[in-house]
């Protein structure tokens, strides 16, 4: 589903986003992105995005190159890539209905399949009850469901989440990564950034590792932190 | 694309943003109010300098005394003369005439005999010319001269020349200011709806992110643009409107000094201008918040 071969990544003056990347990650995959601030997570989810360019090397989505993909053709990429941000990008003077038709709006949805998609992944989030509120009137983690709802609701066949636990607590943050493995599970590559350590370890999922822009681990079943064989024995 | 939805998400931004709304509305308001208030003015200069030029007038006198083969003369004289555009008779009787209907019947009914005299009406072709047409009658027998004078023949000399020059200069400046004022129109409202757009540069992150295209992103911001320049500019043309005719009206029902009064009502003629300065300050309005708001967004739609 995406392919990084070689990419690097500097912003000016010399900034190091991303450095020698190179990955594979398959269709269908629940993939997370660990790493200090600083590591290049959201430069790797801004170039799936194609909202920045690579320096050099070579990016595909979904089979497409993203170095050939031409500029009148971004915003189909990005209708095929669901997004869900740390601060939920939500439209403040929109109903939760409205920030999720919103979506199906800009791609031009007939409005009979608008009236009847919302209600529906309104109810898959669990926000049937919310539909008319606005976004100050609920809390973060309804918030954060909202905008997973509305990056859902075309059926992406990826999802890039950019930390989005970081602004909620705990249990709540254990909703919304289990709404992502839901979504996953219909077929839908998730990749999601994050720092949050006992849910990667939780999960047991591929874990990629960035250090300073660089891949430093890369593991099938990985925890947050690298295991070595004698902590892993001790433990 | 979707009309409906654009022209809601167009309505519902100024509803949230009224205050920012209202000042667009009144910059435009008051860039095009200028902009109407020169263009009127210019016209209503413009119609007075033609019936300036057009009564460029001489007036010969004829001398009571004068008999009818000295007067068929001047006419004959009048008639040779190449700069002529036009001339009239005007007798005793219809000098009296106008006289008591300018200065009422009361003055006329006392006096015992017609003492205004017969004269010529001369409408010259070239404003330029009319010191060399009236020299031709300075000492022409059958004109009411008095003795080693020529004030039997009244033309309008220094002052219509002065005018005509000033009204000319004017004309001049109200073109440049036109072009100030238009200027300023343009980056008022730049500004004004590069702002707004600042302001919601977060829908605007959105609207990209959920793939929107950047045509779809620019349309209710265009509407927006669009409507709040017709709203300002209809609001204007209506206000220049009731101005010039309120200007009008004053002029014509007060009392001033008859001369000046006539000067005044050419100027502006009644309160009316040429048919469509109103649609094209609405329609300048409109294009220019439109404009406005697709040069403001183009920084916002790089990538
Ligand atoms: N727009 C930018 N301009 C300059 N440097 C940037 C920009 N965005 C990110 N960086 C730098 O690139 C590096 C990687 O950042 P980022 O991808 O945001 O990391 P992460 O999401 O893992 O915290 C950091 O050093 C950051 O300071
Ligand atoms: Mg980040």
């Amino acid at each position: 589903m995406i392919v990084f071969e070689d990419v690097i990544k500097v912003y000016d003056p010399d900034v190091v986003g991303l450095q020698d990347f190179t990955c594979h990650i398959g269709k269908g995959e629940f993939v997370f992105m660990v790493g200090p601030s600083g590591s290049g997570k959201s430069t790797l989810i801004k170039l799936v995005l194609k909202e920045l360019v690579p320096d050099s090397g070579r990016i595909l989505v979904a089979g497409r190159n993203l170095g050939t993909l031409r500029k009148s053709r971004v915003p189909l990429l990005r209708r095929n890539i669901g997004c869900v941000f740390q601060d939920f990008k939500l439209l403040p003077n929109k109903t939760v209905h409205d920030n999720v038709a919103y979506a199906l709006e800009v791609v031009g949805e007939p409005r009979r399949s608008i009236r009847r998609k919302v209600p529906e992944i309104l109810s898959l989030v669990g926000l049937a009850e919310k539909t008319d509120s606005y976004p100050h009137e609920i809390s973060g983690g309804e918030q954060q469901r909202v905008s997973v709802a509305r990056a859902f609701v075309n059926h992406p066949p990826l999802l890039l989440a950019d930390e989005p636990t970081g602004n909620i607590d705990p249990e709540t943050a254990v909703g919304i990564m289990q709404l992502l493995v839901r979504i996953n599970r219909t077929g839908t590559t998730v990749v999601v950034a994050t720092h949050d350590r006992d849910m990667v370890n939780r999960m047991r999922r591929r874990v990629l590792q960035l250090e300073a822009g660089r891949l430093v681990r890369d593991e099938r079943r990985g925890s947050y932190d690298q295991v070595t064989e004698e902590v892993g024995d001790a433990l | 694309m979707r009309f409906s939805f654009f022209l809601s998400e167009a309505f519902g931004s100024m509803r949230r943003n009224w205050v920012m709304a209202m000042a667009a509305v009144i910059t435009v308001f008051i860039s095009t109010a200028i902009l109407g208030a020169v263009l009127v003015t210019r016209d209503n200069l413009n119609q007075g300098a033609t019936s300036l030029k057009n009564r460029v007038m001489i007036e010969v006198f004829i001398k009571d005394a004068a008999t009818p083969a000295q007067t068929q003369a001047l006419e004959r004289k009048i008639q040779g003369l190449p700069d002529v555009k036009s001339y009239k008779y005007i007798s005793k009787e219809e000098a009296l005439r106008r006289f008591r209907e300018r200065f009422g019947e009361r003055i006329v009914a006392n006096l015992p005999i017609n003492p205004l005299p017969a004269s010529y009406e001369i409408q010259v072709k070239n404003a330029d010319r009319v010191d060399a047409v009236a020299q031709q009658f300075f000492s022409d027998p059958s004109v009411d001269n008095d003795p080693g004078t020529h004030n039997g023949v009244k033309y309008a000399k220094e002052t219509v020349r002065k005018m005509l020059g000033t009204i000319s200069l004017i004309e001049k400046g109200m073109w440049v200011t036109t072009g100030i004022f238009a200027a300023a129109a343009v980056l008022l409202i730049s500004t004004t709806v590069r702002l707004s757009i600042f302001a919601r540069r977060r829908e605007v992150e959105i609207m990209r992110l959920v793939g929107a295209t950047n045509w779809f992103i620019r349309w209710p911001f265009v509407l927006e643009g669009f409507i709040t320049g017709l709203v300002g500019a209809v609001l204007a043309a209506a206000f220049v409107w009731v101005g010039n005719w309120g200007i009008a009206n004053w002029i014509q029902s007060s009392q001033i000094d008859f001369l000046s009064l006539r000067v005044f009502r050419m100027w502006w003629q009644g309160g009316t201008w040429p048919l469509g300065l109103m649609p094209t300050l609405a329609i300048l309005g409109a294009l220019l918040g439109a404009v406005g708001s697709l040069v403001a967004l183009r920084r916002y739609l790089k990538t």
